[in-house]
């Protein structure tokens, strides 16, 4: 070996300012970079632990999301987005029915409702609470195909209310909608799928009650199966078919209402109550309640298995990313009482240590959502159709509507935020317990264990 | 420099209470150079460590160039191994996966300096101990000797008063033991550093200008008749001062 060169300068009379270094420098960001590096298997393992706590948190809000999205849309179809009450009379189908007794082939005619003057739609809209309020007519055309019947759903909606009725929640893809001057005009705006069968566009004429109408628009619901033609209200009363010649200008058999605030949804109920008498007043969380089938399955099993299970298996992904930070922290007992030898304080040890804890939790963070994604992605593709079975509006009814539904589970940038925080926060107590660890070393018994 | 007064070390091992120093009383003059031997429990790596501010004896004084290290609490006792103390260790304990470099330049983190001043002092630690072409090898990739001379160069990168060396030849080979010794002894004489150095290697400890020898937690200093010059160290044993 060769001679080593002359030791030394003369001692430095450096002064000695100390103690105080910045939190995180660049030795400590070197330090880091080579501890994740030189300990890659480990810090990897720690991560994906998270990752998968956190990964599996995603898709589960996303599946839960995307059941209370479709329970929601199935709920809106029905009465539309800005309704929050639907006000139906609770009579006698039969004896409210225009000409009463069976429904007569290619008539059109009220479905199983009885009917309100519409002078009672803006009796409720004036009632305290109330946004604003509409009528409908909710009908059906029978019809006869190769000897079998078939009723097409049709509803007469009030084009001066567009935010009111099932209209607004379906989305246009052809043509336009019902306008306010459309108020009574020959004009219908129809569903894609019925459009389909047929052989429909914007701008072909269909018959309703031996009317022609005008087809204008074509509407895509979110979910099928509840209304295949809406036509305007006026039009609507014009056209229905009686047996006995009387016109249904003016009467509804629907009232949809907004409430002044979703919170106020209550008070109008009991406002409506005392108003009108023999009606049923349903809203969304009435609704909600009656709504059987598949889907309602899958959302109770989700928010309350699917929860549960997202819950332990992060708490568990916590515990062990603490686990093996712990055993990390012994195993470099020798190293942290060096350090303590050299004079480092607690502090710094603990800056070491939380720094190495958050970078494996910024890589945990990142696998996690990688892996939220991809379950969305895997619900969307393996979830099994599902259905809603909704009852009719009307208490006298007891006919129910099913109603398909289309899952799309979405990611949405909550969710990918909450997920970082998740693992941030996994990190940092795995690294809390560890740092703590650390300090608890004492210099010398730091090297008693090793020498 | 150091005096100690009575100093007493007890350790708790599950039922049992072992005594590792009793009633020990020792002067260190600045700028001397003590070894310390010893068989295997006899309580000189406790010694060390008590010297060193790494541990609270269980009683008496030590006082270090006017303050109790007994009595100070572990801030104070942070302060004191950051500016005045430098380690030596057996199994050189340098940080796996930082390069010598790094290892030496984490001894300065301590202190208010730049990043480029740490390098710099850094480097030239290193270069003082013949290790400038290892400053980026990583302790994986140095010879025992070499990993060792890191460790010289991390003790003494912030100038220490004190070098406590822990067995600093204990896992090298002869020709490299001699080496090391050599290079500490002239960092001692040229630094005028206080150097206090445990040994079971009687040769080693013979080039002290004193030895004191632990047995049983007791500490006796061997006198000038006792002291055997090894002539493979050129038998610079010096006379004791007290």
């Amino acid at each position: 070996m060769t001679t080593p060169a002359s030791p030394g300068s003369p001692p430095r009379s450096a002064a000695r300012h100390h103690h105080h270094p910045p939190a995180i420098d660049r030795f400590t960001l070197t330090y880091l970079h080579r501890e994740l590096r030189g300990r890659l298997r480990q810090a990897l393992l720690i991560a994906v632990g998270l990752g998968l706590g956190v990964g599996l948190v995603i898709t589960v809000t996303a599946a839960s999301a995307s059941l209370s999205s479709a329970q929601s849309t199935v709920l809106h179809s029905l009465y539309g987005i800005g309704t929050n009450l639907t006000i139906t009379k609770s009579s006698n189908p039969a004896a409210d029915r225009p000409g009463g007794g069976l429904q007569q082939a290619d008539a059109l005619q009220p479905t199983s409702s009885g009917l309100f003057p519409s002078t009672t739609v803006t009796s409720v809209s004036r009632l305290a609470h109330v946004a604003s309020a509409s009528g409908g007519l909710q009908l059906s055309q029978l019809t006869q195909s190769r000897g079998i019947p078939q009723a097409t759903p049709v509803e007469g909606v009030d084009p001066a209310h567009p935010d009111l009725g099932p209209l607004p929640s379906d989305t246009l893809t052809a043509g336009r909608t019902l306008r306010p001057t459309d108020r009574d005009s020959n004009v219908a705006v129809v569903d894609s799928g019925y459009a389909a069968s047929n052989r429909l566009s914007a701008g072909s004429t269909i018959t309703l009650g031996g009317a022609t109408l005008h087809v204008v628009g074509i509407v895509s619901p979110q979910n099928a199966g509840v209304t295949d033609i809406y036509i305007p209200l006026a039009t609507a009363q014009a056209i229905v078919r009686s047996s006995d010649g009387t016109s249904l200008t003016g009467r509804v058999n629907v009232i949809y209402v907004a409430a002044g605030k979703s919170t106020l949804i209550p008070a109008v109920q009991t406002e409506v109550t005392r108003l009108l008498s023999n009606v049923t007043v349903t809203s969304s969380s009435d609704l909600a309640r009656q709504i059987s089938g598949s889907l309602s399955s899958a959302a109770t099993l989700t928010n309350a298995l699917g929860r549960w299970v997202a819950a332990t298996t992060l708490v568990a992904a916590f515990a062990v990313a603490s686990l093996l930070t712990i055993a990390a922290v012994t195993r470099r007992v020798r190293e942290f009482g060096t350090l303590k030898a050299l004079g480092w304080s607690s502090k710094r040890i603990i800056t070491q240590v939380m720094s190495e804890s958050l970078a494996i939790g910024v890589i945990g963070a990142a696998i996690g959502i990688t892996l939220g994604f991809a379950g969305a992605s895997l619900v969307d593709v393996i979830a099994p159709k599902l259905s809603a079975t909704v009852p009719e509006s009307s208490e006298a009814s007891n006919t129910t509507t099913t109603i398909a539904v289309r899952l799309a589970a979405h990611v949405s940038l909550t969710a990918v935020a909450a997920a970082t925080v998740l693992a941030l926060a996994g990190a940092l107590i795995a690294g809390s317990i560890g740092a703590w660890r650390a300090t608890r070393l004492q210099p010398a018994s730091a090297f008693a264990e090793v020498q | 420099m150091y005096t100690l007064t009575d100093v007493t070390k007890t350790y708790r091992k599950g039922h049992h209470t072992v005594t590792a120093l009793e009633d020990l009383n020792l002067a260190i003059a600045q700028g001397e150079w003590l070894a310390v031997q010893g068989r295997t429990g006899s309580g000189k790596t406790t010694l060390l460590q008590l010297l060193g501010a790494l541990d609270h004896p269980s009683g008496g004084v030590i006082n270090f160039d006017g303050r109790d290290l007994a009595r100070l609490p572990e801030t104070d006792m942070t302060e004191v191994r950051a500016d005045s103390i430098g380690f030596v260790f057996q199994t050189f304990n340098l940080i796996p996966t930082l390069s010598a470099q790094e290892n030496v330049e984490a001894a300065l983190i301590p202190q208010r300096l730049s990043a480029d001043q740490r390098r710099q002092r850094a480097a030239e630690a290193l270069a003082s101990v013949g290790l400038a072409e290892r400053a980026s090898h990583l302790p994986s990739e140095m010879s025992g000797g070499q990993q060792q001379r890191a460790g010289i160069a991390r003790a003494l990168v912030k100038e220490p008063r004190v070098l406590l060396a822990d067995e600093p030849t204990g896992n090298l080979d002869v020709d490299t033991r001699d080496e090391i010794i050599a290079l500490l002894e002239a960092l001692w004489r040229d630094r005028g550093l206080t150097l206090v150095l445990v040994t079971h290697d009687t040769s080693i400890a013979s080039r002290a200008q004193r030895v004191a020898t632990m047995h049983d937690g007791h500490l006796s200093m061997a006198t000038d008749e006792q002291a055997q010059p090894d002539p493979a160290s050129g038998g610079r044993n010096r006379p004791g001062r007290q």
